[in-house]
């Protein structure tokens, strides 16, 4: 998947968790899940276990503890999706 | 300066089913703290509330923390609640409350715990009815002086949760300490602040679904106002 894939579908991950759709849309790599997208904390294991189902991959500890803005997002779903395939490979 | 961490879990916003899930809640516990569960007294306790009771601790530990240290990343498994004692009376029969505020937990049935993160220890009170679970954090095993405050809100969208932890704050440190002059703002790594002419003093603020809360030290505003 490009990183624009990743981005695309990432969305449609986040989107029942805030109610700032404005700034859903526009979400760039810098974008900050709390203070941008007014995610409340309580729900960052709902989105990190969303995106393992929606990619069939695992999120380990050390992984999602990096999962604060977008573009730390995407880079560890990206990994774990490189991970996935080596496997399959 | 003192300071506190809280967090607040509104229970009919959370997913019972989700967090009954090994692949959930095993991204919130560590093993030790799925053993402390089996312990003798914890087992009245759901343990989807249970999970949801240390989350609170957590984010209210990660909270404390990251006000000396900005650079934290929050890592729930990492922070491990070591102890869990229960209160005196549980199940809590005040579930009607819709705003509780003291000062100290020495008149409400609470939960304490030690928490450990690296070489660090910490100690937490926990309020919990069917519908909140409300924790708070200090470095000390001491609350006598920990002010704190829950209450119900009907509009749950994060600008109006926002305005209306301020404001009840507010409303709370204008009447103890007869000042119009305060203020709520965020310092520089982005931590809420009680600004009074010109001095930065730490709060903590949270707030999920139905319910806002804050917590502070009270010394540190008594010598404020001195």
């Amino acid at each position: 998947m490009t990183k624009q894939e990743i981005l695309n579908e990432l969305k449609k991950v986040i989107a029942p968790y805030t109610t700032n759709k404005e700034m859903l849309a526009g979400i760039n790599d810098q974008t900050d899940l709390i203070k941008d997208l007014k995610i409340n904390s309580a729900n960052l294991v709902d989105i990190i276990i969303d995106a393992e189902a929606k990619y069939d991959i695992e999120i380990d500890y050390d992984s999602a503890d990096k999962m604060v803005n977008v573009g730390t997002c995407i880079d560890v779903i990206s990994e774990k999706i490189k991970e996935k395939n080596a496997q399959h490979g | 300066m003192h300071s506190t961490g809280n967090d607040i879990v509104s229970l009919d916003a959370i997913d019972i089913n989700r967090t009954l899930q090994p692949r959930f809640y095993s991204k919130i516990l560590c093993a030790a703290e799925i053993t402390l569960y089996r312990k003798t007294g914890l087992s009245q306790v759901p343990f989807e509330r249970y999970v949801w009771l240390l989350w609170s601790i957590k984010e209210s530990a990660y909270k404390y923390l990251q006000r000396h240290r900005p650079e934290l990343v929050f890592s729930p498994t990492r922070c491990i609640v070591t102890e869990l004692e229960m209160p005196a009376e549980y199940p809590m029969t005040d579930d009607s409350i819709t705003v509780l505020q003291d000062t100290g937990f020495e008149h409400h049935s609470v939960f304490k715990s030690i928490i450990t993160v690296g070489r660090e220890t910490l100690y937490s009170r926990s309020v919990v009815n069917s519908g909140l679970i409300f924790s708070v954090v200090n470095r000390d095993n001491v609350f006598e002086d920990t002010g704190w405050g829950v209450k119900r809100i009907d509009d749950v969208s994060s600008d109006n949760q926002s305005t209306e932890v301020r404001t009840f704050l507010l409303a709370k440190l204008k009447s103890d300490f007869s000042s119009n002059d305060l203020q709520i703002a965020k310092n520089s790594h982005g931590c809420p602040v009680l600004v009074n002419s010109g001095v930065n003093i730490p709060i903590s603020l949270a707030h999920h679904g139905h319910w806002v809360s804050y917590s502070y030290q009270a010394s540190t505003l008594l010598e404020m106002s001195s």
